[in-house]
């Protein structure tokens, strides 16, 4: 009882957080604001003023962006970690990421009019991210050592990026730019008009894990295990991957590749809860990969007179040394 | 409970053959030699897998015309191999066993909290039940697996090697548990062993695969050690 008393204080506390950072966020920025015009924006505002435009037609949208990001690649990674069975898994190492990738670099360098629209890369995005995902459920029914699976994502990244290549080559200058921009990743390209589109796909991702709980918290122990207490592997499985390839596609999309946040959130959130109950860890892995990410884009923000830090260099930066202290703590 | 007719069993094709047999309540040991198809029958009986020719039947139900889910609530199945998972607390990993009964969400009821007290007392292990399941050693574990086994409520218990890898004092406890569970609560329990002094003492019921012939069949519990030895091995 005392540990589940610990675990719901820790995520009160975390909830408490979110809006604090979110609202820090916000305030942040190039062009300085003052702090009653900050406060204007969001309680009075006027849309006359630029400043409050400022606040609302570019900060707001990257925040919310930054927010679902964070969230959804957690998501992501938590269930493809627990459906896998492997703590270092994630849409990025497994390669989901890639097929977005792959799929964006035909959308923004091969100029068929459908392709370049909103819509038509949100949904090439979303087809690579269910095409790769499909190929790595494929894998994993195959190869038994949990090692294997990781390297197949890897290859399949290795694989992508030399097709990215060389559709590169042979694109043009202004295209080559937009991609090259695009795989960077950013919080900065969602316009205020796409928010409530990202939102609901966002949305129907979260309420879909939460679906999923249960057989989630069988598949801890394995497949063959959840098989014997009744779990239907197939259908979970390819639930699971629907939902992690929409919410990657999703982000992927918008923000470009950004590493190492699905892998990396998730086990942080089980040493700080010590639970295997995925209704805890898939609330607390959203709001702690929310809070990360904001916080990273604030440092972002503060770096950027000096010099200009892509989004996905910084989650690497921080994300990749987090991962090999995993490994040698915990996975040896 | 389980009734067997004309049973072959095998992963593609027949690797060994049940002569007609009936478990009720009780006990029954499954010797063999490795490879003889031990784990497989457990698994048939389990319908883990099909069987390659003939009938079982699960409380007079053939095992084909059960839906999948709900063969976890006649046949709950300790495999030989403990799952190995960071922060999953004892209590929890018991209650994994009521999520058959569970509903989609997996909600507990005050009934779940009985049965999984009551497993817990059943086999004594009141002490690790706030414990993490990595940190138990192998005798704990095969209690905590018997004790999820039993929050399921079935009237089958099936153990692929239940007492391997423990010391000899553990291998008693689990045997002397299973007997009590068996007794207790009226249950068809059916484990596979090769511990073939330890299952004589517990005068049980033998299903013995023969060396040559290949075919599983039912021995009394007085059936003498020379006698089961020179059939299995």
């Amino acid at each position: 009882m005392n540990a589940t008393k610990r675990q719901n204080s820790l995520l009160l506390a975390l909830l408490f957080c979110l809006p604090i950072v979110a609202f820090v966020h916000l305030y942040v920025g190039q062009i300085e604001l003052t702090f009653t015009d900050y406060l204007d924006s969001i309680f009075s505002f006027d849309s006359q003023n630029t400043k409050h435009l400022i606040v609302r037609e570019l900060r707001l949208p990257r925040m919310a962006m930054g927010i679902m990001a964070g969230a959804g690649l957690s998501i992501a990674g938590l269930l493809m970690q627990t459906l896998f069975n492997n703590p270092l898994a994630g849409p990025y190492i497994l390669g989901i990421n890639s097929g977005s990738s792959l799929f964006v670099a035909l959308t923004l360098m091969t100029g068929i009019p459908f392709f370049t629209s909103d819509f038509g890369m949100i949904a090439n995005s979303l087809i690579g991210a269910f095409l790769f995902g499909t190929i790595i459920l494929f894998f994993s029914t195959v190869v038994r050592m949990q090692i294997s699976l990781l390297l197949i994502g890897l290859m399949l990244g290795s694989f992508t990026a030399a097709i990215v290549a060389m559709i590169q080559t042979a694109s043009d200058a202004q295209d080559l730019k937009m991609f090259t921009l695009w795989a960077l990743g950013s919080l900065q390209k969602v316009e205020l008009s796409q928010l409530p589109l990202i939102i609901a796909v966002f949305a129907i991702g979260l309420f879909g894990a939460l679906l999923a709980v249960k057989p989630l918290n069988i598949l801890v122990l394995g497949e063959t295990e959840a098989r014997l207490l009744g779990v239907n592997i197939r259908r979970v499985r390819l639930f699971i991957i629907l939902i992690t390839a929409l919410i990657t596609g999703l982000i992927t999309a918008f923000c470009g590749p950004i590493a190492f946040v699905g892998l990396a959130i998730p086990n942080l959130v089980r040493i700080l809860f010590k639970s295997q109950n995925h209704r805890i860890l898939i609330l607390s892995s959203t709001i702690i990969g929310a809070i990360f990410i904001l916080i990273c884009d604030i440092s972002i923000q503060f770096m950027e007179p000096y010099f200009i830090v892509p989004i996905n260099a910084l989650t690497s930066i921080v994300g990749a040394p987090f991962v090999i202290l995993l490994v040698l703590k915990r996975l040896r | 409970m389980i009734v067997t007719k004309g049973l072959h069993i095998g992963y593609k094709s027949s690797i060994a053959e049940v002569q007609d047999i009936k478990l009720d309540a009780g006990v029954y040991i499954l010797i063999g030699k490795n490879g003889s198809g031990k784990s497989t029958l457990l698994k048939t009986i389990a319908g883990q897998l099909d069987s390659i020719q003939g009938a079982i039947e699960i409380n007079g139900k053939e095992i084909k015309s059960i839906r999948k889910s709900n063969l976890p609530k006649l046949i709950s199945f300790v495999g030989s191999k403990f799952p190995d998972v960071d922060f999953l607390k004892v209590v929890d990993y018991i209650a994994l066993g009521r999520s058959p009964h569970n509903d989609f969400f997996g909600r507990k009821t005050a009934r779940d909290a009985e049965v999984i007290d009551q497993a817990i007392d059943t086999l004594q292990i009141q002490d690790l039940k706030n414990r993490f399941t990595s940190q138990l050693s192998d005798g704990e574990r095969q209690l905590a697996a018997i004790a999820q086994a039993l929050t399921q409520e079935t009237s089958i218990i099936i153990l692929d090697e239940p007492t391997a890898f423990l010391d000899y004092l553990n291998k008693k406890i689990v045997l002397e548990n299973l007997i009590k569970i068996s007794a207790k609560f009226n249950k068809c329990i059916l484990l596979s062993s090769h511990d073939i002094d330890l299952s004589i003492d517990a005068q049980r019921p033998f299903l013995v695969v023969r060396k040559d012939t290949n075919t599983i069949e039912l021995l009394a519990a007085e059936t003498s050690k020379n006698t089961i030895v020179s059939i299995a091995f």
